[in-house]
């Protein structure tokens, strides 16, 4: 088996263990540690990933942010981060604190040089006492506006490149620009300190494994494949529909809106992953090739044919399972006025072999009845009647719909007869995860925080696949901004969306699904 | 005695109670992994493995059989139920079913429970055979389904000699090798707890600058409970089983002493350049510690130790509480790194669960099976 005389190139002991490798140790540089996303998702991920023995000793932590906290005070925050938003429950007292051991703080602003020299030092510092061995990821967990001082201060510091042979990695949040020119500008500045590969964009979407597993249900199922194309699918439908408002994010939303916060990331990775071509590998760069394919073969829509391919909507006050909702221009943060759409719903086709002619729908809002997210694919209808006596409209379209989120399943659609009755009736053939495996899923931030750590940037998004999304979004954007309609309030909350959505489907013939 | 049409209408019965109370009366279609058929010697054990079984749905929907099997009963009977085995995994989600068929023989009847058996299986799934118990390779069902199954699972921790056992299912292992017919999986349960062992082993070893300790190895200290029939032994021999054949370590003769109740294995590094020095040495202790009273046997810690040149310590020790094992690396020049890990002590479902997961041949614990058979062999009893 092994070739005696040889140096080690791989780990004998780890064949056969049923869980993956364990990263490097190495220091995880939080900036904006005192913020939400740290204490609410991204400390009580790192958390879990130590319970359950994904990390190696002397990983470490950092935290970097302007409050005058020491690192007691840090940790203490951060413990009750975890308390409160584990999916493990509270923290189990002996483990956190040999956790902790590895989180300090570090005080200063982003633009202040001597913060960086600082953390530096101390970088230097853990790698000779805890033997992170130059191994670091940094992590832009701040305000969008801050990204470029950061990165451009990292640079500067030569922080950008590891010591001692190690590795040095980039993870940034969403949003990722706001339009094609600030994502390319971004990524210039970016590209200018890092090379791609060190650089991890993040979408948590494609943490979810329910989103991996459309690849799953796709590639590793035969019978699917020969149906998925022109030939026999109408069209797709993806929706991603979420019941609550702004809530207390308004100042945030009001200069964003559903097609920048959600249709730019989330439903065009979804959309890539159900088109997508099957990729030559499982890695990063192969899978990625085949969803920037998609995005490039988008056929775009122009400024001046936003209204015939876009709808958007604002919510007004209603109530959303019987509790009332404020109209979203009456929300905290939001302008009076406010231009920003809380609901789009839209239609593009993908010029390619398989799927020229075959409509995609998205769409997504807020304060919308149910928080559903699906991608269902609808079927040619039989192109004669059989069955004399029943009328053909009788007979509904097959529809294959792949659920993500509540319920994980999957479910089809098929016409059966009634028993004892000349009569067809749609029935669901319904696979549910949740029913048929009762083991908890990880959450997103897991699994891609661990993926970075070990080199794997697969469900993270690349440069041009980011720019090529912007590239069919900005001209949305143009199109609303040069346009002379204005939007004002018009769905209710707690409805399905506006009233034109539903006429936009109609006009092809088609509706959206109840859902 | 039993109509396997019987049988059949009741599961179907039993589905559609199930799907009546979903949600929109939608039709549900049940998802199965595997059938797993089990074998009991009493009505006890019957009952503890149904609740393992219940558990395991969560992992594995099965079409579980278990058969309770009293042969020394003198009148000969043979009966069947049927139940769901349902399980609420988390407050307000959707059950997670299994079903379930309980057969119970007993007299000569237990001759007949191989083909009820047979036509009670779910086609295109696998086949999982689970003997618990002191004999398992001697059971009557393992040979006569064993051309339809695809794993066996048994407990070396279960025999009379744990050690002899371990022999006894290395030799099993070897006949089934020569043997023409479909492969078959062996799962040990006795290995499956030493997972995390392995895991937390093996996790030194995944950073760069210290893999190439893994060829400077010169001693390996493994501590254990013995336990009353030798179960302990049996684990240290297991791992030392493993880490034999994983780091390619070569057998010598007459490679064993033992001293004080510390048993010494002895073989040497492969070859690593010319030169006298090229062949090492290298010393694996086996060494038992105080039995606790309330613990079943277990590992309570495993050394890797490069002595030679830079020293180097790999160690995993399991904690005062026995949920908790510290990891500790030191190398010489640098500070030592430990950690705290969370080690808790598995279920039986959890050992099952980890080991229905395996679709093949678990190739790590083949080879580490036939090392460990050599040492069990080399073991005066
Ligand atoms: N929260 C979420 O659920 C969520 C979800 C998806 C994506 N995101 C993205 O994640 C990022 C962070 O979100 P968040 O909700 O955690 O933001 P937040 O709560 O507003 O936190 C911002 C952090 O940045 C620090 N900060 C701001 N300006 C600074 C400066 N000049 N120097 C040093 N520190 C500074 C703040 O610390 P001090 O006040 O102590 O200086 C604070 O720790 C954003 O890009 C957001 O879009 C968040």
């Amino acid at each position: 088996m092994r070739n005696e005389n040889s140096v080690l190139s791989h780990n004998p002991l780890r064949h056969g263990l049923r869980i993956g490798r364990t990263p490097e140790p190495c220091t995880m540089v939080i900036f904006g540690a005192s913020g939400d996303l740290t204490s609410r998702k991204l400390v009580p991920a790192l958390y879990n990933l130590a319970r359950e023995r994904r990390l190696p000793g002397g990983f470490s932590v950092i935290g970097f942010a302007r409050r005058p906290w020491d690192d007691a005070q840090f940790r203490d925050l951060l413990r009750s981060g975890v308390n409160a938003n584990s999916r493990n429950g509270s923290v189990d007292p002996a483990l956190w604190s040999s956790f902790a051991e590895g989180i300090s703080y570090l005080q200063g602003s982003f633009d202040e040089a001597q913060a960086y020299a600082k953390l530096s030092e101390r970088l230097a510092e853990l790698d000779a006492r805890r033997g992170t061995g130059g191994n670091r990821v940094f992590y832009l967990a701040t305000p969008p506006e801050s990204y470029s001082e950061i990165i451009h201060q990292l640079g500067a510091h030569g922080l950008s490149r590891s010591p001692n042979g190690g590795w040095t990695r980039i993870i940034v949040e969403k949003p990722f620009g706001r339009d094609l020119m600030s994502a390319r500008e971004l990524n210039n500045q970016l590209l200018a300190v890092f090379d791609e590969p060190q650089v991890y964009r993040i979408d948590h979407y494609l943490g979810k494994e329910t989103v991996q597993n459309i690849l799953i249900f796709r590639f590793a199922n035969g019978i699917f494949e020969p149906l998925w194309d022109r030939r026999a699918v109408d069209h797709v439908q993806i929706t991603v529909s979420e019941s609550i408002g702004v809530e207390d994010r308004g100042g945030y939303y009001d200069r964003s809106g559903a097609l920048r916060d959600m249709i730019q990331n989330h439903l065009m990775q979804l959309l890539s992953l159900v088109a997508m071509e099957p990729p030559v590998a499982y890695d990063a760069d192969a899978v990625r090739d085949e969803k920037v394919k998609v995005l490039r073969a988008i056929r775009p829509i122009y400024p001046n044919e936003v209204d015939h391919y876009v709808i958007r909507g604002q919510y007004g006050s209603g109530s959303v399972s019987g509790r009332p909702i404020t109209g979203y221009r009456d929300e905290r943060g939001v302008a009076s006025g406010s231009q920003t759409e809380t609901y789009v719903a839209l239609k593009l086709f993908i010029e390619s072999w398989r799927w020229a002619g075959v409509p995609f729908y998205l769409r997504s809002g807020k304060a919308l009845p149910r928080r559903v997210s699906e991608i269902a694919v609808q079927f040619k209808t039989v192109p004669t009647m059989l069955f004399a006596d029943m009328p053909l409209n009788a007979i509904e379209p097959n529809v294959l719909a792949i659920k993500i989120q509540p319920d994980e399943g999957i479910t089809l659609k098929v016409g059966s007869k009634v028993p004892g009755q000349q009569q067809i009736r749609p029935v669901t053939m319904d696979f549910r995860y949740g029913t048929s495996f009762g083991v908890a899923s990880p959450e997103a931030y897991e699994r891609l925080l661990l993926d970075c750590m070990l080199g794997d940037g697969t469900l993270f998004t690349r440069r041009d696949e980011v720019e090529a999304s912007w590239s069919i979004i900005t001209p949305i954007h143009q199109g609303w901004t040069s346009g002379s309609a204005l939007l004002s309030p018009n769905y209710e909350a707690g409805s399905w969306g506006p009233a034109a959505a539903d006429e936009f489907m109609l006009r092809d013939g088609r509706t959206w699904r109840r859902l | 005695m039993i109509d396997i049409s019987t049988i059949e209408r009741e599961l179907r019965q039993l589905w559609k109670e199930g799907a009546g109370s979903t949600a929109g009366g939608q039709a549900m279609t049940r998802a199965l992994t595997l059938n797993l058929v089990a074998r009991a010697q009493d009505g006890p054990s019957a009952e503890q493995m149904g609740a393992v079984i219940q558990q395991l749905t969560a992992s594995h929907p099965s079409r579980a059989v278990l058969a309770r099997m009293r042969p020394t009963l003198d009148e000969p009977r043979l009966e069947a139920f049927v139940q769901a085995n349902c399980l609420l995994v988390t407050q307000g989600a959707p059950q997670i079913c299994g079903e379930q068929i309980t057969i119970d023989a007993q007299g000569s009847a237990v001759t007949q429970v191989a083909s009820l058996v047979l036509a009670l299986l779910v086609p295109d799934l696998p086949v999982a055979l689970w003997l618990p118990g002191p004999a398992p390779l001697e059971d009557p069902l393992l040979l006569r389904l064993r051309g339809v199954i695809t794993r066996l699972i048994v407990d070396t921790r279960d025999a009379h000699d744990a050690v002899r056992a371990l022999a006894h299912l290395a030799a099993f292992q070897a006949t089934e090798a020569r043997a023409t017919r479909q492969v078959l999986g062996i799962s040990d349960l006795a290995w499956a707890i030493l997972t995390p062992w392995r895991e937390l082993i093996a996790q030194f070893f995944d950073t760069r600058p210290l893999l190439p300790h893994l060829q400077r190895i010169d001693q390996v200290l493994i501590t254990y409970q013995p336990g009353e029939r030798r179960e302990g032994l049996a684990l240290s021999l297991l791992l030392a089983g493993w880490l034999t054949a994983s780091l390619g370590w070569v057998m010598l003769d007459q490679a064993l002493s033992v001293e004080e109740g510390t048993v010494r294995l002895h073989l040497r590094r492969p070859a690593v350049g010319r030169g006298p020095n090229a062949i090492r040495l290298i010393t694996i202790d086996l060494i038992p510690t105080a039995p606790s009273r309330d613990e079943p046997p277990a590992i309570t810690s495993l050394c890797l130790r490069a002595i030679d040149g830079v020293s180097a310590d790999f160690c995993v020790e399991r904690g005062e509480e026995a949920n908790y094992a510290t990891t500790k690396a030191h190398v010489a020049g640098h500070p030592p790194i430990s950690r705290l890990v969370r080690c808790e002590t598995p279920t039986l479902a959890d050992l099952l669960a980890a080991e229905l997961r395996l679709l093949n041949r678990d190739q790590t614990f083949a080879t580490a099976l036939q090392s460990a058979g050599i040492f069990a062999e080399w073991l005066p009893a």
